[in-house]
């Protein structure tokens, strides 16, 4: 009860913080850090927090190319083994030095099954990890596996001797890592403040102070930047954006990433069974309608389940026309005329798009019949049976990991639990493209899968999805598709 | 009396396993919680996996009565998502809760029950019409708009007061107001009825015969008999006002209770979720019990059974 006392007079007694300076930055988040233990969560708003405090082994450049960062280089010794060489100079904000032994500890930590690391699918090919030189790692893989890079650009190396002593769950709470700034104080559901790291090894922070605060309003976090409380935030709607074009002193920036939107079709169950009544749907569907009306033109046709940024995209397959005569002349020849079409959604999916998409199928002779259940019935039904997952459901997907792999593969190899698609050819293409390391192979096996998908129909490309932030003008900084939200990056324009 | 009391202790521990119940069920029937915790990409047997480690393979009577084991020695288990205990992500968001309630009821008693009492002496006046449209847009504006209002007027053109967040008592000053306008209004309609209906009986007319002046009479005989629907209202209100900060907490980004819930939800933090409705429930039931006994403290009929 003290505590409480105690805790209530804080509240009240909290004193102003937010001094805007140019030294101080403030990022409104439309929520908290979930985990600051870069090896649990990976949801945006956590990993947009914590990986400023980290280094990764590899990462990406402004263009998306994976390049250096604590390894200076890398060779192949085999398809299943990869040797890294790593920097020497590196010193984890508690003063000790960044060794490979922190390098295997890291990937030794989150590949274990004990410690139910939400993203252990992501690392789960490696089966292992040894020191094999003085500043060497050598990775091995349980079958060669070519998105092996794009994950580890997302594997903070933690400090193995300072987590080992005061254990997860002190660590998760006081992390400390090599990054240029250091966790100065965690305030859950509040807000996390950083200190710039000043002897960070690729220079000097400009600023000196980063605040991330938990403001959910969308609405909010924009009266917080106009009045100059924040000095970035994320997560606009396109309407948002359209109404901040003209702001005084503030920039509206977007990005295409790499989370594309589909429509999802059953090809295993109901009147959807009949190619031709798929074939019918990705006709009747209008994409531009669909982006000009909904997404103010934030977001970009695709032709394929797939966004551009990733790899083993191919602008070699285009997406059916939308031709409404042809496709109900499809629906007439497949006898499916006035079928009723189930459609399963959550209010996790926006509504506007599922009704516009209603809509264009009833121009055609489709009767979409929509039923919105909560998001856990709504995921048993659709990771469930054929016969559970209903014919039509929209989907966002994005695999963090810009590769095709991480895409078609969960979405549409049978057997995975998303897809409701069975069909050995396509299967065949997506085993062969994750069995080999040569990039020219991999991309021709995915413009066959893309070709069989064409074909098929077990979804509709829609588009790609916008990351759009507002940002004070005179910040200089440009978002990234993967969304990577790095402070070193910024810095006020002289 | 202590039969009196004896009966609504019971009623409420009742009405509390009722909550506990309901509200495992209700979350188990929903859906398998297992799926909402895995990441997007994971296959068959790893969802397999985890459900079996999280005991959601158990039958359904088992995973209850090891509910209640816990409940009972307050273990709320270890939230999958922030990979702490969930007793601590609660406990630490009732203060700001209770201080945002704190400032709502001071909002709602400090001008509902003055305006209520207005509105009775002064029935016929323009101001007591005046008032009551006031009233009437209090109760009215839904919290995601006025908020935004307010944010919008006092935040972002007068800059008199920040736009969000927890910095200072400041910060407290228009979620009170926007989360305590709808019990402001519910106070000031619930005391002009209580006083309209004293002031026709006797015992006015009387005072009044005595020589007291209305003002005299509200004051002194009027308030404390109007006093006792009131009470038994308040202490509702101060259950709504703890449980149904949802609105105002987001667009405030005050964080609470009712912030960590839409949080949790967001996140499919499923024991963090079960934690805070099964908290609201008995904040709920807590309240309703502290009327009941209010009522019998206030009128001494209620006590005697009569």
């Amino acid at each position: 009860m003290r505590g409480l006392v105690a805790a209530f007079l804080a509240v009240l007694l909290t004193s102003p913080t937010l001094a805007q300076t140019r030294d101080q930055l403030t990022v409104d988040l439309p929520a908290d850090v979930a985990t600051m233990d870069p090896q649990i969560q990976w949801d945006t708003d956590s990993a947009t927090v914590y990986r400023n405090l980290f280094d990764n082994l590899v990462t990406r450049d402004k263009t998306g190319k994976i390049v250096p960062q604590v390894a200076t280089s890398w060779r192949f010794e085999n398809d299943t083994t990869v040797v890294f060489d790593l920097r020497s100079d590196i010193l984890f904000h508690d003063g000790t030095k960044l060794t490979p032994e922190d390098v295997v500890f890291s990937v030794k930590r989150i590949t274990n099954p004990v410690f139910k690391s939400p993203q252990l699918s992501q690392f789960d090919q490696i089966v292992s990890a040894e020191v094999t030189g003085p500043n060497q790692v050598t990775l091995k893989t349980k079958s060669p596996y070519p998105v092996l890079l794009a994950q580890l650009v997302k594997l903070s190396i933690i400090p193995k001797a300072y987590v080992e002593k005061v254990g997860d769950v002190a660590f998760n709470q006081a992390v400390i890592g090599s990054g240029p700034y250091k966790l100065a104080s965690w305030q859950r559901g509040v807000q996390t403040n950083m200190v710039a790291n000043e002897n960070y090894w690729r220079g000097k922070p400009a600023f000196r102070t980063v605040t991330f605060r938990a403001v959910p309003d969308s609405a909010t976090r924009i009266a917080d930047l106009k009045t100059g409380r924040a000095d970035i935030t994320r997560g606009l709607s396109p309407d948002d954006a359209v109404s901040l074009r003209n702001e005084k002193g503030l920039d509206v920036r977007d990005v295409a990433t790499e989370r594309v939107a589909y429509m999802f079709i059953n090809a295993l169950y109901g009147p959807t069974v009949d190619k031709r009544v798929r074939q019918a749907i990705a006709m009747a569907v209008d994409r531009d309608t669909l982006i000009t009306a909904l997404q103010q033109g934030y977001a970009k046709p695709v032709d394929v389940v797939l966004a551009p940024t990733n790899f083993g995209y191919t602008n070699e397959v285009k997406a059916w026309p939308y031709d409404p005569d042809r496709a109900r002349k499809l629906i007439r020849e497949a006898g499916a005329e006035g079928a009723v079409i189930p459609f399963l959604t959550s209010p996790v999916y926006d509504r506007r798009l599922n009704e516009a998409v209603q809509q264009m199928l009833a121009d055609v002779g489709l009767k979409v019949s929509i039923t919105v259940v909560d998001q856990p019935t709504y995921l048993k039904r659709r990771l469930g049976t054929p016969e559970e997952a209903s014919s039509l459901s929209q989907g966002r997907w994005s695999c963090g990991c810009l590769d095709a792999d991480g895409v078609i593969f969960p979405l549409f190899r049978s057997g995975s639990v998303w897809s409701k698609f069975a069909n050995p050819a396509f299967d065949a293409e997506v085993d062969a493209a994750r069995a080999t390391l040569d990039e020219n192979v991999r991309r021709a096996h995915y413009k066959k899968a893309f070709e069989i998908m064409h074909e098929e129909v077990p979804a509709v490309g829609l588009f790609q999805d916008e990351a759009i932030f507002l940002v004070k003008k005179d910040i200089e900084w440009t978002p990234t598709p993967d969304e990577a939200f790095f402070v070193f990056d910024m810095k006020y324009k002289n | 009396m202590r039969h009196h009391l004896a009966g609504r202790i019971g009623q409420a521990l009742l009405a509390s396993f009722g909550v506990l119940t309901i509200v495992f069920f209700v979350m188990r029937l929903s859906g398998d919680p297992t799926l909402l915790l895995v990441p997007e990409g994971a296959s068959a047997a790893q969802i397999a996996e985890l459900r079996h480690q999280l005991g959601f393979d158990r039958p359904l009577m088992v995973q209850f009565a090891a509910y209640l084991a816990d409940l009972i020695r307050l273990d709320f288990g270890e939230s999958l998502v922030q990979r702490a205990p969930v007793l601590g992500i609660l406990t630490e968001r009732i203060p700001y809760t209770v201080a945002l309630a704190a400032g709502a009821l001071f909002v709602a008693l400090g001008v509902g029950i003055p305006v209520g009492i207005t509105m009775a002496v002064m029935r016929d006046h323009w101001i007591a019409r005046l008032l009551q449209t006031f009233v009437l847009a209090g109760q009215s504006l839904p919290t995601f708009w006025s908020g935004i209002l307010l944010i919008l007027l006092f935040g972002v053109t007068l800059r008199w007061l920040p736009t969000s967040g927890v910095d200072g008592p400041l910060s407290l000053v228009m979620p009170s107001v926007a989360l305590g306008a709808v019990t402001m209004s519910t106070f000031a309609r619930m005391t002009r009825s209580a006083v309209l209906d004293e002031l026709g009986r006797d015992y006015v007319n009387a005072a009044r015969a005595r020589g007291l002046s209305l003002r005299e009479a509200v004051a002194r005989h009027v308030l404390r008999n109007a006093a006792i629907p009131v009470v038994t209202i308040a202490a509702l209100e101060i259950g709504n006002l703890l449980a149904g900060a949802v609105i105002v907490e987001t667009v405030f980004a005050w964080p609470g209770i009712g912030q960590l819930a839409i949080q949790s939800i967001q996140s499919r933090d499923f024991l963090v979720v079960q934690a805070v409705v099964l908290f609201v429930s008995l904040v709920y039931v807590a309240c309703n019990f502290l009327a009941d006994l209010a009522y019998a403290a206030i009128d001494p009929r209620i006590r005697s059974g009569e």
